[in-house]
């Protein structure tokens, strides 16, 4: 099957998944029925999931910023962990060829994450999408990088870095708005003195620049609500469940994960979301968890007062970078004195920076979204497909 | 020079401009109650200026630009040769006129005066992208002088102007792409696009009639003339180093009407989510419309769209590739999702077909990606598309291999009346001879699936499809027709069973030759099929029936004809009368019996209903016919020879030709 196999991780997944694979496989030969030998590992499972989410927790603010939580960096690392999770997860549930999980009450849980399952793929896709605009607000941020770097430099280039950052800035906003909800036709242009400049943009059609990737209702608040709001901890901790606590893990894995993608990059409709998802603290998984959770919260929360969008790390350099570039650019006089031309140049540098970020890592963080959406399809039809086995007549009917 | 020269506004003095004429076009007040507010005094009144510079240069603009121009491109030539760039000549006075001018033409247009905008060639327009290109390379050239400040505030003064000119064409470039499309709509379609064109912008002339055969087919549905503007705008822009604008504007709006133009054909974006709790009859019509837009883009836009790009951007065919890649691609994956998802919903029997639909449209669209994109794109969006068809594969696949299943739970108890065909028989004949209809695509998706279980590693014990084929016989019959042997060979063990519920034996022969006729006559009836079964299995099939047919024969009328036997009616070398009179007896009380239970019986294939008719005629008639003619004289004629005679030979052709009518009165007349 040609799947469109990813290979710009960080970590070989194909290699991680295969040896957990056929390590669960020889320990089924040589252990088969040994039910401390699965208790085991799903207490590994958890361990791992501990573990690798407290790697993704201690990412500190670094001068180079490069670990930043919310850079397309730590997306990258998010992904990779929640392709991990989801390989061991597999390993545990399906390799097990475990006749438990087409009875009740698993064979419930196990349809519950399966529809879990299909309104990630549609968040998968909407933030492919938001990939897309963060691309086109590179290739504002471009032009103004270019207009600013001729020289001599004149009137005309500055304005002409002017419109494209002006472009940048309330596509940005814009884009914020109309993801968070506010959907009514007119719109709130609380732009100042940009508003003239805005309105040429928009009314020639200019921001609006991609149309929704799913369909015109759909939210990814609503998606995420629906996701967490059936998940419920299984009675007795991971001792006595079984597989109902490996799959309770992995739905709050599948909606974490999802949540700060939505959180970070522009997607359809997704205001109200900057609350906290119910994880109970007294697991140890859930701790770094819901470490992490406070922390976009809490970026949310702030960036949701000062009204911009995206909280990645680069949308809102991109903004703040532009922001204050158009203030300068109003402050050009010809022929620029030494100080504006020095300011610029610092203005600017970081602002390119910033794009060679997004250049360097965009085409990757898109790839790895589809490669999370391909594995979860893939999963998905694994386990049907194990359920069907269950559910159909075994013996012939002679 | 002078700083700041008066008849430039301070800022995006011809975007405020624009923006009035964007304020005009739109219909919203907001934006015009906006306008009026957001613009400064000042800039009104830079406006003001604007129009008196046009009235004042538009009188001698004519006269002065050629003679200016050609003053320009003396100074330029003179540039290009200056050795020293320390010392440059003395900018001539022709520079600010040449400015001027340029913003006399640039503020024309910005109010509406130039007549035919854009819609043809015209000479307005032409002259108005020659002065930009003339004043783009004054802008490089004064730029070569960084060192003297004369050269760097010219400098400043004409890429002044050549921002305003830029963002002019940009304008224009947008408002052509958007606006002067003339509907790409189907023929059928009537719901024409609503033109949005503003009174400044003549628009309306762009839109040729055209006849209705040129009609079938028009995408992206620009005149010529408009095309050729569009090329003349980008070359301006992207000689003058605004290619970016220039690329961003066209991939934006290309792309929004690419999307626009299948919205038209009827296509809706869905959620994976939505098209699991769909109904089955409505995301039929989804997959048909996804169908038909899918066949749409390969026949005619993917062709229509890169023929533009290439059109338009005529001079750089590498930008082409990626604008079209960027407008194209995205679409493409878009309409993959609904591959995937219906891939994804729960699998049943009816949905086999539509399926195979979907996996022949993506299999057509794999065959012509290499023809549109390049090779990375290529091979990205190729990968794209196999993993979906694949995915629809996969779910043909167990679709069609669940046909055992619904065999096997077929577990009635209840034998159908009459031995006639089982609505199993026929729901899976029926269902096969569709399928088979797909057999070339059938033949693939399972040879690939083959070959994906077989390479699929450690993974290869958890894919279950339950198909049981993995033997190494050669020469290997295709796995498909593997699978159909298998499906056949489990409906006849099913119609076996269920035979056994017949507690009359003839019947249950009956019954085996009924089904057994219904499913050869569907093979014979479909080529395909009978090719994929073989002639082997044809003729086991038939001596089967022939055997049904034998036994039936043996099972019910052996009995009968062993009342016609000559052996046992002699006692002591005579015949005798009693036990002639008690063959005659028990021969009429069977042949009643068999009459009475075998015309309700049920035989529905006409050809069979005869054979077997013929065929116990052939058997019967002659015996009873000899057993009469040589035993009649032994009974007495008269009321004895009644009693015992009830049949004539004929009377036996007649009840025989009633068999198997499905007609539960016994001794009513056959239908005629």
């Amino acid at each position: 099957m040609p799947t469109s196999e990813y290979q710009g991780s960080s970590v070989p997944l194909s290699f991680l998944g295969r040896s957990i694979l056929s390590f669960r496989r020889n320990q089924i030969i040589s252990m088969e029925g040994t039910q401390e030998q699965e208790l085991e590992e799903l207490e590994l499972f958890q361990k791992h999931v501990a573990d690798r989410f407290t790697g993704l927790l201690s990412s500190r603010p670094s001068s180079d910023g490069i670990d930043n939580i919310l850079s397309i960096a730590w997306l990258r690392k998010l992904l990779d962990t929640f392709l991990c999770c989801e390989a061991e997860f597999k390993a545990v549930l399906i390799h097990g060829h475990n006749p438990q999980i087409a009875k009740p009450p698993l064979n419930r849980l196990i349809s519950e994450f399966l529809d879990r399952d299909v309104k990630a793929l549609d968040i998968c896709n909407a933030i492919s999408n938001g990939v897309e605009s963060i691309r086109q607000w590179q290739k504002s941020a471009e032009i103004a990088i270019f207009a600013l770097g001729q020289k001599p430099l004149g009137e005309g280039q500055v304005r002409r870095a002017k419109k494209a950052l002006n472009s940048l800035v309330a596509s940005i906003t814009s884009e914020d708005k109309e993801s968070n909800g506010n959907t009514s036709t007119e719109r709130a242009w609380s732009f100042g003195r940009r508003s003239g400049a805005l309105i040429k943009e928009r009314s020639s059609g200019h921001l609006r620049s991609l149309s929704p990737s799913v369909s015109r209702n759909w939210s990814a608040s609503k998606q995420i609500q629906a996701m967490s709001g059936n998940l419920v901890a299984p009675r007795g901790g991971g001792e006595s469940s079984g597989l109902a606590s490996p799959v309770y893990v992995m739905s709050n894995v599948l909606v974490f994960v999802l949540w700060a993608l939505v959180a970070a990059i522009p997607c359809q409709e997704r205001g109200s979301l900057a609350t906290h998802l119910p994880v109970p603290r007294q697991l140890a998984w859930a701790g770094p968890v819901i470490g992490l959770q406070e922390r976009i919260a809490e970026e949310w929360k702030k960036k949701e007062k000062k009204g911009s969008a995206g909280l990645l790390e680069e949308i809102q350099r991109l903004e703040r970078c532009g922001q204050s570039l158009i203030e300068l650019a109003d402050s050009f006089q010809f022929p620029p004195e030494a100080k504006w031309v020095a300011e610029m140049e610092v203005q600017v540098a970081e602002l390119s920076e910033n794009c060679r970020k997004i250049e360097e890592g965009l085409v990757p963080l898109q790839r790895q979204v589809r490669e999370v959406f391909h594995r979860i399809t893939k999963s998905r039809t694994e386990v049907l497909d194990i359920l069907d086995q269950a559910g159909k007549p075994s013996t012939p009917v002679l | 020079m002078e700083k700041n020269p008066p008849e430039k506004s301070p800022s995006f003095a011809c975007p405020d401009d624009k923006k009035k004429q964007d304020a005009d076009r739109s219909p919203s007040p907001d934006f015009i109650a906006i306008d009026a507010k957001s613009e400064g005094d000042h800039e009104a009144e830079d406006r003001e200026e604007d129009r008196e510079k046009v009235d004042e240069a538009s009188s001698d603009l004519d006269s002065s630009l050629a003679k200016v121009s050609e003053e320009i491109d003396r100074f330029l030539s003179t540039l290009f040769t200056v050795e020293e760039k320390s010392n440059p000549p003395e900018i001539p006075n022709h520079v600010d006129q040449f400015c001027m001018l340029v913003e006399a033409m640039i503020a024309k247009y910005d109010s509406g005066e130039v007549p035919s905008k854009w819609c043809q060639v015209s000479e307005e327009d032409a002259s108005l992208i020659e002065a930009v290109d003339r004043i783009s390379k004054l802008t490089n050239a004064l730029g070569e002088f960084p060192s003297e400040s004369n050269y760097v505030s010219s400098h400043n003064r004409t890429s002044t102007v050549l921002h305003r000119a830029m963002l002019l064409l940009e304008e224009e470039f947008r408002a052509l792409l958007e606006d002067s499309r003339s509907g790409d709509s189907d023929p059928g379609d009537l719901r024409m696009k609503q033109p949005s064109f503003s009174s400044n912008h003549e628009h309306d002339r762009c839109v040729l009639p055209e006849p209705d055969s040129a009609r079938a087919v028009n995408f992206p549905a620009y005149s010529p003339e408009v095309v050729s503007n569009l090329n003349l705008i980008a070359t301006a822009m992207i000689s003058a180093s605004y290619d970016k604008e220039c690329y961003q504007v066209y991939s934006i709006a290309r792309r929004n009407a690419f999307e626009e133009s299948l919205n038209k054909l009827g296509f809706e974006k869905v959620s994976i989510d939505d098209v699991q709790k769909m109904q089955w009859d409505s995301l039929e019509g989804e997959i048909a419309t996804w169908i038909k837009v899918f066949k749409r883009c390969v026949t005619i836009n993917f062709s229509g769209e890169l023929k533009l790009c290439e059109a338009v951007f005529s001079d750089h065919p590498s930008i082409s590739d990626v604008l079209f890649i960027e407008i194209t691609s995205g679409v493409v994956l878009q309409l993959l999702n609904l591959a995937d998802a219906v891939a994804m919903t729960k699998r049943s029997a009816e949905k086999l077909f539509k399926i195979l639909d979907m996996y022949e449209t993506l299999h057509d669209l794999i065959q012509v990606i290499d023809s549109f994109f390049s090779d990375e794109c290529a091979n990205k969006l190729k990968s794209e598309t196999s993993t979906a068809r694949c995915r629809l594969g996969v779910a043909a696949v167990s679709i069609f291999c669940d046909l055992e299943n619904s065999i096997k739970s077929d577990t009635g108890k209840t034998p159908v009346p009459g031995g006639a065909v089982h609505p199993l028989t026929r729901y899976i004949m029926n269902y096969l001879k569709y399928t088979c209809e797909y057999k070339d695509t059938l033949e693939q998706i399972f040879q690939e699936h083959q070959k994906m279980e077989q390479s699929d590693g450690p993974d290869a014990e958890t894919e279950t499809t339950p198909c049981p084929y993995n033997n190494n016989q050669t020469p290997k019959p295709s796995p498909f027709s593997v699978q159909l042997v298998t499906v056949m060979d489990l409906l006849d063990l099913n119609l076996e069973v269920k035979s056994k519920l017949y507690k009359d034996l003839s019947l249950s022969y009956i019954f085996l030759m009924n089904n057994g006729r219904y499913i050869m006559q569907k093979i014979k009836g479909s080529a395909e099929i009978h090719e994929l079964m073989g002639n082997t299995w044809s003729r086991k099939r038939s001596s089967d029936l022939r055997q049904y047919h034998k036994n039936y024969q043996r099972e019910t009328w052996s009995k009968v004809l062993g009342c016609l036997r000559d052996e046992g009616l002699q006692v002591n070398g005579k015949v005798s009368k009693p036990v002639l009179k008690e063959r005659f007896k028990s021969f009429n009380a069977m042949f009643d019996e068999i009459h009475k239970t075998q015309s309700s019986w049920v035989v529905s294939d006409e050809q069979l209903q005869s054979e077997l008719r013929v065929s116990i005629s052939a058997v019967v008639i002659p015996a009873y016919r000899s057993f009469l003619g040589r035993f009649r004289q032994y009974l007495d004629s008269g009321r004895q020879s009644e009693k015992y005679i009830k049949y004539q030979p004929d009377d036996i052709e007649t009840s025989v030709d009633e068999l198997f009518d499905g007609n539960a009165m016994s001794m009513a007349r056959r239908r005629t």
